[in-house]
């Protein structure tokens, strides 16, 4: 089917199939169509259908509540195109300078629990992937509706296997699909997606502020900054919140990562339901500890001191918001902020 | 036009934001130090409401949600914002806040026009 959009930037069209949503078919071909989480939650996605059939596939999706189905709103990254099509867009529209978002097949391998709600999972795909630190992949199960959004917890050009966590939510369709005998089982996997990259040619100092299992990103780009040295140069700055002591995983990287930076990479971990014990963590005294909100120690910590650096926020929405705006108050221009919110 | 008062002027801290029911139409007054503006209660970009997620500093009115942004003393559009604001007039007299008031100002997401789908766009 061919899906042609008008955007302020003028019209567009690309080829679609049958069995992809018009997101995705745009965003492999090039095209940078505007979106956040590309799994129904945020809304950044919507369309106007003005001709053509198509078929929405996940009617209730949260990020839908605003939209107006009489005048043909969709969110793209749910809708299928059943005829050839005319869209309109809000925003502007142009080629995609990155590296295309692809669809991949997957088999899950080496599922294994890092807290009480915290599994790590690797996907080994069917062609290598190249992607920038930071970036996610939409991952969807034959048996359980909707695709979930996965940030990468490594860092390597043209890999096979990507590995990625998933924070166990209460009724979590997808967690508890996972937590059942799956290993070896087939998945589809798109991407990469995501703005809130790392790039090291910016030569910027970074400060990262995770919370929960949003640290998977900044593992990522941890990874790819430790694995160039960047920290011989730069300073980083990384605040991991969580809720207690037993809710931390992935210490051991995080130790190494600061050994490996000659003091210039500092790592705090945020405990927001009980004191910290200590100044240092008791078995890894590279890492720091402090109580309260995630967003509070940062901003405290950094106390404006934001030279010459770019912020990475993930983790749940609320956190997202908090931190943000943390970082605005205590003078981090909002160009510098990058962020991926899905949940 | 109609001067309606919306509050005392310190009500409303400097570089804070705050929500008023003007006999029926929600108007969010932010104090930017220098000056107040009156703008409809939700960022034009996705409806977030911008009493909980709006912040000023320096003048500049950033919605958290996807960060779009305005110089309040300008109206300018900052970094990737890509709707201006709408604003009613406001004065200062006797230490309160007034605005004109006409009619609610509200953004196309809000509106029930169904006939012209180039506001689309706007």
């Amino acid at each position: 089917m061919k899906i042609t959009v008008q955007s302020k930037s003028g019209e567009t069209a690309f080829q679609c199939a049958e069995d992809e949503t018009i997101l995705h078919a745009g965003l492999r071909q090039g095209l940078r169509l505007p979106y956040e989480c590309a799994t129904g939650t945020c809304g950044t996605c919507r369309a106007r259908v003005m001709s053509g059939e198509v078929e929405v596939r996940w009617t209730e999706a949260p990020g839908g509540a605003r939209l107006k189905p009489e005048k043909g709103d969709v969110l793209m990254c749910q809708t299928w195109a059943r005829s050839d099509c005319v869209l309109r867009v809000p925003s502007e529209i142009d080629v995609s300078p990155n590296l295309c978002p692809a669809p991949r097949r997957g088999v899950i391998r080496g599922i294994r629990s890092l807290t009480h709600d915290v599994t790590h999972f690797d996907v080994h795909l069917s062609e290598p992937i190249s992607f920038e630190a930071g970036q996610f992949v939409v991952i969807e199960a034959r048996d359980v509706r909707g695709g979930r959004a996965y940030s990468m917890v490594n860092f390597e050009n043209a890999t096979d296997k990507i590995e990625l966590v998933l924070k166990r939510k209460p009724g979590g369709g997808f967690s508890k699909w996972l937590i059942g005998e799956r290993e070896n089982v087939e998945v589809d996997v798109f991407g990469p997606l995501g703005r809130a990259v790392f790039r090291p040619h910016e030569a910027k100092n970074i400060v990262c502020i995770a919370g929960g299992s949003g640290i998977a990103g900044i593992m990522s780009i941890l990874a790819h900054a430790v694995s160039l040295d960047y920290f011989g140069e730069h300073k980083g700055s990384v605040f991991f919140g969580v809720r207690t002591l037993a809710d931390t995983f992935y210490l051991e990287p995080l130790s190494r990562y600061v050994d490996a930076s000659r003091g210039n990479l500092d790592v705090t971990v945020a405990l927001s339901d009980e004191a910290a014990a200590s100044a240092t963590h008791k078995d890894y005294p590279r890492l720091k500890l402090a109580g309260g909100f995630v967003h509070e120690v940062a901003t405290a910590a950094m106390n404006g001191r934001y030279d010459n650096a770019i912020a990475f926020v993930a983790g749940p929405p609320p956190m997202v918001d908090a931190t943000i705006r943390g970082l605005i108050v205590s003078g981090m221009a909002t160009k510098d902020i990058r962020y991926d919110k899905f949940a | 036009m109609t001067w309606k008062r919306i509050c005392a002027a310190e009500d409303v801290a400097e570089n804070s934001v705050k929500k008023f029911d003007v006999d029926g139409i929600l108007i969010l007054l932010a104090n930017y130090g220098s000056g107040y503006r009156a703008i409809p209660p939700v960022c034009p970009h996705m409806e977030e409401p911008l009493e909980e997620s709006g912040v000023i500093v320096n003048c500049v009115l950033t919605c958290t949600k996807h960060l779009w942004s305005w110089d309040l003393a300008t109206l300018e559009m900052k970094g990737e914002t890509e709707k201006q604001l709408k604003t009613y007039e406001v004065k200062q007299e006797n230490g309160a806040v007034f605005a004109n008031i006409e009619e609610e100002l509200t953004y196309e997401f809000d509106s029930e026009d169904v006939e012209d789908d180039d506001d689309f766009f706007k």
